[in-house]
């Protein structure tokens, strides 16, 4: 890793008096929290910039601009290969805020504390690092990562550049997320043997076109980064890339890696992975979008000993209380059953929404029971790990272990064969194509 | 065994061998029949059966790819990577090591360069050291260059890490740093060729409000 560190980021170092602060903290604090000892006002605020600003780009930068003009951020750069995108941004985020079409114009900028990252999913892991590299701490969108080695990188990043990286699963933080950890976590299912996670089948490409030229508003040798070139095609972008294998992985990777998290975490293995994936499923036999139609994937974990079972499309629980699903907008197309000795809970949806059973919303954990942490809210969380240096509670730890389960399901269909997997070591056992296929080299100049 | 046993051995060999060989070249003028047909559903039943066709598939999928039609186009890139993908599979050595030869020679100026790309980023999932000359070469070649040497990355082993060390004395300048950016990967520590990934280069015209 170090071997590939920059001129700019030892620059950074050597010339920011962050750096020097960085060596007694956990963390690297904040520019503007630094010269703020002893202020008040603007400077005690994080400076943002945003890279990324269509589609959950867009809405993390309303967000933000909703905080800052209550007082709490500064929003300073806004960041997208295509044009209008960009200009909508501006517009949005209004007077003062730099365009930039190329993200690591902001990473020079001193002045930038964080950077939320929200392009597709092939630059997730690249722009993390060269932000890490370059002392910024990161909200980057879920999937954390495409491959088993971007994932790696991206953990080591984070841990040697001492940043607060918060990952966009933000099902963790939810109150009803809370309710049913709280639940399973205080024994209410008995030993839990299996969890399955439902969802809706991936669209097929219907509509194929042949290749073209890009639109005039696109840097299209940039949308592309690190992944190997090829010519532009309307089908690649925006939105559907979630349907492209190298891109977005399909549903797996998109809301596995919200359904999954929440698994993981309330199954408190964060920390650890399965043995063994296998997965079986259906691929489509036309047009440019590749990743499974249907789907199901078997992951065996050890000691203890669980299954979690994603599929495609599975078996739907609908949501038990229809006036409010219709109400609330209760997208109850995805979601989990938590199987165990006693009982069983069933999570519904598990991103920005994220809904269980009533006997969960109204358990209450008795004295001397377990408690579970309770997010003040997803970005409020990563705020208080960039001030605080506590981890966050969608780390990039938890986040490459939710990304990993997606990549090799996905990784096992493609190959149609059950892989077996080292969850200490995070390597693919006794398979050389499937070893290979943990990383994926990437286009210079746009890779780790 | 006498001279007559033998021969009615031998005999026997090549009647299995050439009802194999008939029955593995129907299978592959099926295949190809099949995902040159214009309707999604012929083409999809094909695909079902392409993985354990094997070698004798490759080059004439190679035609297939190079179809004007970019539904047939694609169809035979998919019949491909199911071939790729199941001999790549652990004990499956000698159905792997046909169709790396096969590939091998899909990499040449006859094929388009479509194929040519497509062969490469195929072998870098299955090949081994034996194809790393026939990659190298490629690093001379400004349209695929730059996949031959993501795919020489991808490589483990020796071989491949030679062929990179020689790839960068030999890359004109404005290929060097791609070059040291892969031998950096495989650990190879480049002095004099900095790594350019965090230096911006690209400008916007949208203006600030």
């Amino acid at each position: 890793m170090k071997q590939t560190n920059q001129l700019n980021r030892r620059e950074f170092l050597a010339g920011a008096a962050a750096g020097a602060a960085a060596v007694s903290f956990p963390y690297l604090i904040p520019s503007g929290a630094l010269a703020s000892r002893g202020k008040g006002g603007a400077n005690e605020r994080l400076t943002m910039a945003h890279i990324g600003v269509g589609g959950m780009g867009g809405y993390h930068l309303r967000d933000m601009v909703g905080r800052r003009d209550k007082g709490e951020v500064n929003i300073a750069a806004v960041c997208d290969a295509d044009e209008n995108r960009l200009a909508s941004a501006v517009k949005t985020a209004g007077k003062g805020i730099v365009p930039y079409r190329d993200y690591r114009y902001i990473l020079e900028r001193k002045d930038i504390d964080a950077v939320v990252i929200a392009t597709p999913d092939h630059w997730h892991a690249v722009q993390m690092v060269h932000a890490a590299e370059c002392g910024k701490h990161v909200y980057v969108e879920k999937p954390a990562c495409c491959t088993i080695e971007e994932g790696k990188a991206m953990v080591a990043a984070a841990k040697e550049n001492k940043v607060s990286v918060q990952v966009g699963s933000q099902g963790r933080s939810q109150p009803e997320a809370y309710s049913a950890h709280a639940y399973i976590a205080n024994g209410m299912l008995g030993t839990i043997s299996k969890v399955t996670c439902w969802h809706y089948a991936s669209p097929v490409d219907n509509n194929p076109v042949p290749d073209s030229d890009p639109p005039p508003e696109l840097d299209w040798d940039l949308w592309l980064g690190p992944m190997r070139w090829r010519p532009y095609n309307q089908r690649y972008c925006h939105g559907v890339f979630r349907w492209i294998m190298e891109s977005g992985g399909g549903q797996i990777r998109d809301r596995g890696a919200h359904v999954m998290s929440n698994a993981i975490y309330f199954m408190d293995a964060d920390d650890t992975g399965p043995v063994t994936v296998e997965a079986t499923g259906i691929l489509p036999t036309k047009g440019l979008w590749d990743t499974a139609i249907n789907m199901k994937v078997v992951y065996t974990f050890k000691n203890p000993d669980w299954q979690l079972i994603w599929e495609q499309p599975g078996e739907k629980i609908p949501y038990f209380d229809q006036e409010k699903r219709k109400r609330l907008g209760i997208r109850d197309g995805y979601g989990a059953v938590y199987h165990g000795d006693k009982d069983k809970l069933v999570v519904w949806v598990g991103d920005g929404q994220v809904f269980t059973e009533l006997k969960a919303v109204n358990y209450k954990i008795p004295a001397g029971g377990k408690q579970v942490y309770k997010s003040p809210g997803h970005k409020e969380d990563w705020f208080e790990g960039i001030k605080t240096g506590k981890k966050t509670i969608m780390n990039i730890e938890a986040a490459v272990a939710t990304a990993n389960l997606c990549n090799l399901g996905n990784v096992s269909l493609i190959l149609s064969r059950k892989l077996n997997w080292d969850p200490v070591k995070q390597e693919i056992i006794g398979d050389e194509q499937a070893r290979r296929m943990m990383g994926r080299p990437q286009r210079h100049p746009y890779h780790l | 065994m006498t001279n007559k046993l033998k021969k009615v051995s031998l005999a026997a060999g090549a009647v299995a061998a050439i009802k194999s060989g008939t029955a593995q070249g129907q299978a592959v003028d099926d295949l190809i029949a099949k995902l040159k047909d214009k309707n999604d559903n012929v083409r999809a039943e094909a695909l079902g059966g392409a993985a354990k066709i094997g070698a004798a598939a490759v080059n004439p999928l190679a035609e297939v790819i190079a179809d004007k039609d970019v539904e047939v186009s694609r169809a035979g890139k998919r019949a491909l990577w199911k071939i790729v993908r199941h001999v790549g599979k652990p004990g499956a050595d000698n159905e792997k090591k046909a169709v790396v030869t096969r590939l091998e020679e899909l990499l040449g100026n006859e094929q388009v360069v479509s194929v040519r790309r497509e062969a490469l980023w195929m072998l870098s999932e299955i090949c081994g050291r034996g194809s790393v000359d026939t990659i190298a070469g490629l690093l001379l070649n400004e349209e695929l260059r730059e996949d031959a040497r993501m795919v020489l990355e991808r490589i483990p082993g020796r071989k491949s890490l030679d062929a990179l060390k020689e790839g960068l004395k030999a890359a004109p300048d404005d290929f060097k740093l791609n070059m040291a950016q892969s031998l950096r990967k495989r650990g190879v520590r480049i002095r004099g060729l900095d790594c350019v990934k965090l230096v911006p280069t690209k400008q916007t015209k949208v203006e600030p409000l």
